[in-house]
């Protein structure tokens, strides 16, 4: 048993864990119409939306740098999604954006590990500089989203098809765990896993040990823009219509997710499950107080405590780096 | 023409902006042998290393690796062609277990759905690394530990495990036994006595001329980017080689 605890105490996941119990409890006893199956599954669907961009943010992170520009793409890439899609077939539309975002994640890479900028603010200012073009492109206005339902068929709509309570899930839970499971595989089994780590721990020791670090960053760059623009056409495609302020705050909850999900914003630690607790934990959160009778600006104050609550378990549970 | 010695650097120069680190430098290194690098701060041993190392490119000169003139454009050349460095840091990484910081950049791989997934190997990473901790006569048994868990001198053994296991020709220990308990400065010593043991040559930095004699059997002296003296440990002392790295500015 006791070593039991200690191997729990050593998971990075361990505490998001936690925090999703106590809060599912909490909700489900207080809360009205909480714990039922309509309220759980599009608990999920906010979930999927955001634990997809998690994905792609924590693993970058855990090498070493972040990305404050994913709720700008979050937006682009639905956007330009549904701008493209009347003239073309949906998944050549997805391709489109998908180069558009990995040329994104790739300038933010190239800018960060090329001029040594500090990845927080070149993503900030892409953050800004891609809000800025989204206000452009959509003169302000609201966009719908027409043409073919190839995509959305894929990735958002209810799968009504399916007998009995299946019908309530959405094939973004289904992606979400999936890319869940094949980021947490790559992470700890691969080759390219064990670069990623070695660069957040110490990356001029992984340069001199002949990692290619700055390339290895700019791949996460990548993946973690391609990561939010595809739950920006995920989320466009379940509302068929976007404002040009959709995902603004969004790369904070999805910071906030990662660092409760056990991922240390100074690169090297965490692991991705935890990423499926924080991110139910956030959107439950809102969810859960609305459902309590909460006012609903309560919501970015409890998230702001948990953050830091759980920043503080981290670092005491896990008692390293200060003995040798 | 230099093909009696491992390495030959000849005639090496390094600028970082108007700063000239290297002048016309040139060091050699025997088989086997334990060569000490003194000299100042700035006076290029660092710099002059890094190159070997493949970490700073010179801007002149040549390198020789057997007789064989090399081109060192990066770390991972360098390791490739059996030269490892040994930091102050160590190249470790505190928060990864003992297998994957000897196997880091060279870790054996399963390949699957047709090479696309490397899966790591862990069990053989596992494996050969208790082989290689062996070779070191250290007492390590636990491949999962991690590093941050040892002390400075099993740590300094896990960098040299790693060395003697992938067969360097070359072991670069740059101040070594800075921020070291006594008691692990001489685990270090012994350490580049049993990579020479294993014929391993070994170029050792370090400020401390006392270590420097008690393990070297050579040592040259850099001053400004230039080498001002080459001396067999048996044919100097200290006081000597003091003056050679302060140089005429104080006579």
């Amino acid at each position: 048993m006791n070593t039991f605890l200690t191997r729990m105490r050593n998971r990075p996941e361990t505490g998001s864990f936690l925090g999703f119990i106590v809060f599912f409890i909490i909700f489900s006893i207080f809360g009205d119409h909480f714990f039922t199956l309509g309220n759980q599954t599009s608990l999920f669907t906010l979930t999927s939306e955001l634990g997809i961009i998690c994905i792609g943010v924590g693993f970058l992170m855990i090498s070493g740098e972040f990305d404050l520009s994913v709720g700008s793409v979050y937006a682009l890439g639905g956007i330009v999604f549904m701008m493209l899609s009347p003239h073309m077939h949906s998944l050549l539309a997805l391709l489109f954006v998908m180069i558009i975002a990995a040329a994104i994640g790739w300038f933010n890479g190239y800018i960060t590990t090329k001029h040594l900028i500090p990845s927080f603010l070149v993503t900030l200012s892409m953050m800004l500089i891609i809000r800025g073009l989204i206000y452009m492109i959509t003169s302000g206005r609201i966009t719908s989203h027409k043409g073919d339902s190839f995509v959305s068929t894929f990735f958002s709509v209810k799968m009504s098809g399916l007998p009995g309570f299946l019908s309530d899930f959405r094939p973004s839970h289904l992606w979400f765990v999936g890319l869940l499971i094949l980021f947490h595989y790559i992470l700890f089994n691969t080759r390219y896993g064990n670069h990623v780590f070695a660069t957040g721990v110490n990356q001029p020791a992984a340069v001199r040990m002949g990692l290619n670090t700055d390339w290895i960053k700019t791949k996460n760059f990548m993946i973690s823009s391609c990561f939010a623009a595809l739950a920006g056409i995920i989320a466009v495609s379940r509302f068929r219509m976007g404002s040009p302020t959709i995902g603004l705050g969004m790369e904070l909850e999805v910071i906030a997710a990662a660092v409760i999900g056990g991922i240390s914003l100074y690169g090297g630690t965490g692991a991705i499950i935890g990423i499926l607790f924080s991110a139910f934990l956030i959107c439950m959160i809102r969810n859960g107080l609305l459902l309590m009778g909460a006012p609903p600006y309560w919501y970015s104050g409890f998230v702001g405590v948990i953050v830091l609550i759980s920043t503080i378990v981290n670092i005491k549970l896990q008692p390293r780096k200060t003995k040798f | 023409m230099s093909s009696n010695f491992l390495v030959s650097m000849k005639n090496i120069n390094k600028s970082f902006g108007s700063i000239s680190a290297l002048k016309n430098a040139d060091f050699n290194l025997n088989k086997g042998e334990i060569v000490g690098l003194a000299g100042d701060n700035g006076a290029g041993k660092s710099t002059l290393v890094k190159i070997l190392a493949g970490v700073f490119p010179h801007d002149s000169g040549e390198i020789f690796l057997e007789g064989n003139e090399v081109k060192l454009s990066s770390p991972k050349e360098a390791i490739q062609l059996g030269i490892e460095s040994i930091y102050q840091d160590l190249a470790l990484f505190e928060d990864m277990n003992l297998s994957r910081n000897i196997f880091i950049g060279r870790e054996p791989v399963k390949k699957k759905l047709g090479g696309l997934i490397k899966h790591l190997d862990m069990e053989k990473m596992n494996r050969e690394t208790l082989k290689a901790l062996k070779m070191t006569k250290i007492n390590l048994t636990d491949t999962s530990q991690l590093i941050h868990t040892l002390s400075g001198g099993q740590r300094q053994s896990v960098a040299v495990a790693r060395a003697v296991y992938f067969r360097a020709k070359i072991v670069i220990m740059d101040e070594p036994t800075a921020a070291l308990s006594v008691k692990e400065v001489q685990k270090i010593l012994d350490l580049a006595l049993e990579l020479k043991a294993e014929g391993i040559s070994v170029i050792i930095i370090t400020h401390n001329l006392h270590h420097m004699f008690s393990v070297a059997d050579r040592i040259t002296v850099l001053q400004n980017g230039t080498p001002v003296g080459d001396k067999k440990i048996a044919d100097t002392n200290i006081g000597e080689v003091e003056k050679l790295i302060i140089g005429n500015e104080f006579s």
